[in-house]
């Protein structure tokens, strides 16, 4: 009955259980974030799209802005809406999102778009969709349903292992298809701490630590492409020419901002010095302008919003609403976290997008539609 | 079951505190690992990082300041910039645009006439923003890159402006103006000595670029420190002046074959400023790596590609080499001269004094007797007449009278030699005159010279042997002789002003020392015009010139280092000579090195250098406002008056007030016809010709042989064919004179009514020595 009830609930709330307003913090922290993030493509890109040397901007200097600000405009009606409908719809929809996702992932390799010598978009008339971002929301979902559902057998192989790392093989396997290394990576991470939250016994964790270790091992050994990322991460500047390039340029913004930066809009390096500026590096013009100061408060606001989805996560009385929580902030956390490693080459470089900063329409209305979907789970703590 | 059910599907413990370690993992670790980083990158680093950010961005481009402009004395330019073109390229642009390198190679090549291969290349270093492909280029050239350019969009292909030096007189003074290379750096002459006023210092702008070197958007980024244009500066340089030296100095190397060229100064006398400096043969300045027709005839016809390179080096070191300035030589009797102005002020002679010449005569050191230069001797002389004669042994007397200490005293005071404590040193000195290149004179130690045992050092350098000098310093001394005992030092730069015309720096002249007294002065001033004016005594009487009081003095040296060699007598005449006589404005110093014997004319300085002076002189000394003596106009020549449309009696009388004949050829009442044309400058008493109804004839006529003869055999013979004759410096009926040199050739075809112009010297055997 109370089931029966919950579902109602989820597509016409009965006057009497009017669900309570969303969190405020993380809705504000969210927006603040994005108005920044808006602000610094326009100061990042306009350089590119004036001098336009890829020729697709046709030198209008606002190109990439104009278009960020329409998906992030896009993106908060998504996240409004993600925030409205209820986490029953979430949990519903599942194996939905999932079959979609994987359909869209396996159409990649056949018929993407073709970047860098990799295919990872699928094109809609002007639009280009990354699957690998809907993967990442798709592993969340299935495994907090997954792990719902196995709850009293997680501890063993065969439920709180086995079905987990075959979804996540053939979602792994179809992202090197394509191939996207660093979604694989994310995906993996997720999809580990997702399993972390399930309660897998940790002795996994250590066995899965200890291979991947090894695993990491034989790749530099064996492959010199691998190896080669390492040298160029231990001493970017042997090959700042070429491969070491584009981590110099970044250490070169980071560097020259100092304490208080060059100003809003003072990036010198954006010049077409630092490729990708508007993209993967952006927090690298970030650090040039803002400085010190600036950089430290947007990591602090970065970590407000992950400790407060946390906190909402934990509130959650609903154990599918608390992983998928954990789960989408541990998401954004890994991202903010490796996308800020590598331009100040704490890691070797590799490609990934800072979450409301980067430019990526698309992506971004993902993870705006993902912060919506905690603000859904929010309503629930406060309801009662 | 409602309590259960929410029960087991809420969060258990584990799971919370799961997300607790996520928590503090992700939302605290991470993060204060990351403002680590941020903290060592930017705070710790910072400076690092900042340096060489700015070493990429930042575009150092140089603004070349304008070189300043040398002008002569009266403001006439002889070397001034203009802006051209220099084309580059910026391959690492062509590479990031995509430009088509075979297009860029093609395009221009066929533009600037380069190697094709060569700018492909040059298009293919990609890591580079600027590689020079063509310097300097003429505008024609630049605007037809300029289109090629826009044509095809390139981005690749720059253009910069630039600033070359161009001289309007070619070669006219070439060696005091020198050149500059190809950074506009002074390489000679003027050029080089003043380089550091002329070139200014260049300008940079400081230029935020973006990574394809082209500029940011915003100006602000542009720092700009401003170049300072160099300065002008004023030569004591006459263009006017310069030109006639070189004119005739250039008529006689021609004229006497001079084998190793020939030089000559004009210098103001009471200032030491320089009016000119030549010396043969100059070369274009704008062209300055060009040698001559037969210099390049010889390079071409080497055997092997270094054999052509060498020859050609020489080359260009010859024709660059400043003679009057460079070269040093025995001065011969010139030095006389000074001998003669520290004999008269030491009262070792007095203008009373008797000399007597047998021929030659003994000194204490030497085997073998001193020779004069006549055979026979000149008898008794008085000091005019021994300084007219240039005689050898009275110069000698005069030279062992004075002594070797105050003989070299007097030097050192003339600027030839500057004594030092070391008696046994070899003595040498400049002038310090504001040129590069300058070199010094050679003298016995003091030792060797002041031996009381050997006085054939002080005798022979009495008549201006055993030491050299350089042409410079004998002009510098000669000019403290004859200007009341003042010895300048001598200078080309007067005025250094800043580009608005500020004068930044004056030169005032500059007196080294009182040499000899005025009166000293005067009385060389009186014997020395007497070498010059004297028709029957004067060895330097074919420097005469109308109308005009000269003193000077000749010179014959024997190169005696070649002979040793050689076994060939080999001779620098020379004649420095100064007008007007009583009250000198100017000095002149002309000589010509190694003068062919084919020529025909007896070589000596009085025979070769001495009319070349007085036609120099004939020519200046008008233009300096120098007024001529009207007492003695007899000797000047006639100008030609308009005769045609005018009767017979009209012609006939208007030529006589010009002290010309005539002949009428045709018949008829009014002159058709003149020859020469009007305003011709003739010699009196010529011939003109009158056609009456009548043309001259269009046939050209062959000059004749006239060189031997008298003037009057010449002008005659010449007026028989149509053809006129004058004298450089209006002399012509000084005793025993013949045509030494005619300026156009025997056999030249040329038309009726042309002027022969010739030299006459005279050609009494007693006047034929080397002297």
């Amino acid at each position: 009955m109370q089931y029966d009830a919950a579902r109602l609930s989820a597509f016409a709330p009965s006057p009497g259980t009017k669900r309570a307003s969303f969190d405020l913090p993380f809705f504000l922290t969210v927006l603040l974030l994005l108005f920044l993030g808006v602000v610094m493509v326009l100061s990042a890109s306009f350089p590119r799209a004036y001098y336009d040397p890829g020729r697709v901007t046709g030198g209008n200097a606002v190109y990439y802005f104009v278009r960020q600000l329409i998906f992030a405009l896009a993106g908060v009606a998504a996240m409004l809406l993600c925030a409205k409908l209820p986490m029953g719809f979430y949990r519903r929809y599942t194996l939905l999102f999932l079959i979609l996702t994987l359909a869209l992932l396996a159409l990649v390799p056949l018929i993407g778009v073709r970047a860098n010598g990799s295919r990872r978009w699928l094109g809609f008339g002007g639009l280009t969709l990354q699957p690998s971002e809907l993967a990442k929301l798709a592993v969340i979902l299935v495994f907090a349903r997954l792990i719902c559902r196995f709850r009293s057998r997680m501890h063993s192989f065969r439920y709180g292992l086995l079905p987990f790392l075959g979804i996540l093989g053939v979602f792994v396997g179809l992202l090197v298809l394509e191939p996207h290394f660093s979604a694989s990576v994310i995906l993996i991470a997720v999809g580990g701490a997702m399993l972390f939250l399930g309660e897998v016994p940790l002795g996994y964790f250590a066995a899965a630590g200890s291979a991947a270790i090894g695993g990491l091992f034989v790749l530099m050994t064996f492959f010199p492409y691998a190896s080669s990322r390492i040298t160029t991460w231990r001493d970017p500047f042997s090959s700042s020419s070429d491969e070491g390039y584009q981590i110099v340029q970044s250490l070169y913004s980071i560097g020259s901002g100092g304490l208080s930066g060059l100003g809003l809009g003072g990036s010198r390096q954006k010049y077409l010095f630092l490729p990708e500026e508007h993209n993967d590096f952006i927090f690298s013009v970030v650090c040039e302008e803002l400085g010190f100061i600036g950089a430290a408060l947007i990591l602090l606001l970065f970590a407000m919003l992950i400790l407060r989805g946390y906190w909402i996560a934990l509130h959650c009385r609903e154990r599918f609403s608390c992983l998928v929580c954990a789960g989408i902030t541990t998401l954004l956390a890994i991202q903010v976290f490796l996308n800020v490693a590598v331009v100040t080459n704490l890691i070797p470089c590799t490609g990934i997008s800072l979450p409301f900063f980067s430019y990526g329409g698309t992506a971004l209305l993902i993870q705006l539609a993902e912060m919506g979907i905690i603000l859904s789970a929010s309503r629930d703590i406060l309801s009662e | 079951m409602s309590v259960d059910q929410k029960g087991a599907s809420a969060p258990t413990r584990r799971m919370l505190r799961r997300i607790v370690v996520l928590m503090a993992l992700f939302g605290i670790g991470a993060t204060a690992l990351l403002l680590a980083r941020l903290f060592r990158l930017q705070i710790l680093d910072h400076a690092f990082y900042e340096d060489l950010a700015v070493a990429q961005q930042l575009r150092e481009a140089p603004t070349t300041a304008s070189r300043g402009t040398i002008y002569d004395t009266k403001g006439r330019p002889l070397a001034l910039s203009a802006s051209v073109d220099t084309v580059y390229l910026s391959p690492a642009e062509i590479s990031r645009y995509g430009e088509d390198r075979e297009l860029i190679a093609d395009g221009l090549a066929e533009i600037l006439g380069l190697d094709r291969e060569e700018i492909y290349e040059k298009s293919g270093r990609t890591g580079s923003w600027y590689v020079t492909v063509a310097r300097k280029i003429e505008r024609e050239q630049a605007d037809a890159v300029r289109a090629f350019k826009e044509e095809h969009g390139l981005r690749g292909v720059r253009l910069e402006t630039d600033t070359k030096r161009y001289y309007p007189n070619s070669s006219l003074a070439c060696h005091l103006i020198g050149f500059v290379g190809m950074d506009n750096d002074g390489l000679e002459g003027l050029e080089a000595r003043y380089d550091e006023a002329l070139a200014g210092t260049a300008g940079k702008t400081l230029r935020m670029t973006n990574a394809f070197g082209t500029e940011l958007l915003f100006e602000q980024f542009e720092q700009f420190q401003p170049g300072e244009d160099g300065c002008d500066i004023v030569t004591t340089i006459d263009t006017t002046v310069q030109y006639y030296v070189e004119k005739h100095l250039r008529q006689a190397a021609e004229d006497y074959d001079a084998l190793n060229g020939a030089g000559a100064i004009a210098m103001d006398v009471n200032t030491g400023a320089i009016l000119a400096m030549a010396s043969i043969e100059g070369y274009d300045l704008n062209d300055f790596l060009a040698v001559s027709p037969k210099a390049q005839a010889a390079v071409d016809a080497a055997a092997s590609p270094e054999e052509a390179r060498e020859l050609l080096a020489a080359a260009q070191a010859r024709q660059w080499r400043n003679k009057a300035l460079s070269d040093t030589y025995e001065p011969g009797s010139t030095f006389k001269i000074i001998t003669l102005s520290m004999a008269l002020e030491e009262g070792a002679v007095h203008l009373s004094d008797g000399f007597y010449c047998g021929g030659n005569v003994s000194v204490p050191g030497r085997t073998s007797p001193i020779r004069c230069w006549k055979d026979g001797g000149h008898g008794s002389q008085t000091l005019t007449q021994a300084v007219q004669h240039s005689c050898n042994v009275a110069f000698v007397n005069i030279g062992l009278r004075l002594g070797a200490e105050t003989f070299y005293r007097y030097c050192d005071a003339f600027g030839f030699l500057e004594l030092t404590e070391d008696r046994d040193e070899s003595l040498t000195a400049r002038t310090g005159i504001d040129l590069y290149g300058e070199s010094g004179s050679i003298w016995w130690s003091q030792n060797v010279f002041t031996s009381p045992k050997n006085l054939s050092q002080l005798a022979a350098a009495s008549f201006g042997q055993t030491f050299t000098i350089t042409p410079l310093q004998l002009i510098t001394a000669v000019s403290a002789c004859v200007n009341g005992g003042r010895l300048m030092q001598p200078f080309v730069v007067r005025q250094i002003c800043a580009p608005d015309g500020t004068v930044l720096s004056e030169r005032e002249p500059k007196l080294v020392r009182q040499v000899i007294r005025e009166e000293t002065s005067a009385a060389v001033r009186q014997i020395l015009e007497q070498v010059v004016g004297d028709e029957k005594d004067g060895t330097g009487k074919n420097a005469a010139v109308a109308g005009y009081r000269i003193g000077g003095k000749t010179g014959t040296s024997e190169k005696v280092s070649l002979e040793a060699q050689t076994g060939e007598k080999q001779y620098i005449v020379s004649f420095v000579g100064f007008a007007p006589a009583d009250d000198p404005k100017i000095a002149i110093l002309a000589f010509l090195d190694t003068p062919s014997t084919k020529s025909g004319v007896y070589i000596s300085g009085g025979q070769m250098a001495a009319p070349v002076v007085g036609a120099m002189m004939a020519d200046i000394l008008p233009y300096l406002g120098v007024e001529p003596d009207p007492g003695e106009d007899s000797g000047q020549d006639a100008a030609v008056p308009k005769l045609v449309g005018l009767s017979a009696a009209e012609a006939e009388s208007a030529l006589r007030e010009e002290g010309l004949s005539f002949r009428s050829l045709g018949g008829g009442d009014t002159v058709t016809g003149q020859l020469p044309s009007q305003g011709s400058r003739i010699a009196p008493g010529s011939q003109v010709l009158l056609y009456f109804d009548a043309q001259p004839s269009e046939e050209p006529e062959t000059v004749p042989t006239i060189t031997g003869m008298t003037y009057r055999q010449a002008r005659d013979t010449l007026a028989a064919l149509g053809l006129f004759i004058r004298t450089r410096t209006g002399v012509e009926n000084a005793l025993d004179q013949r045509v030494s040199t005619q300026s156009l050739a025997a056999g030249t075809a040329v038309g009726h009514g042309s002027i022969v112009e010739v030299t006459l010297v005279s050609v009494d055997d007693t006047m034929l020595g080397r002297y």
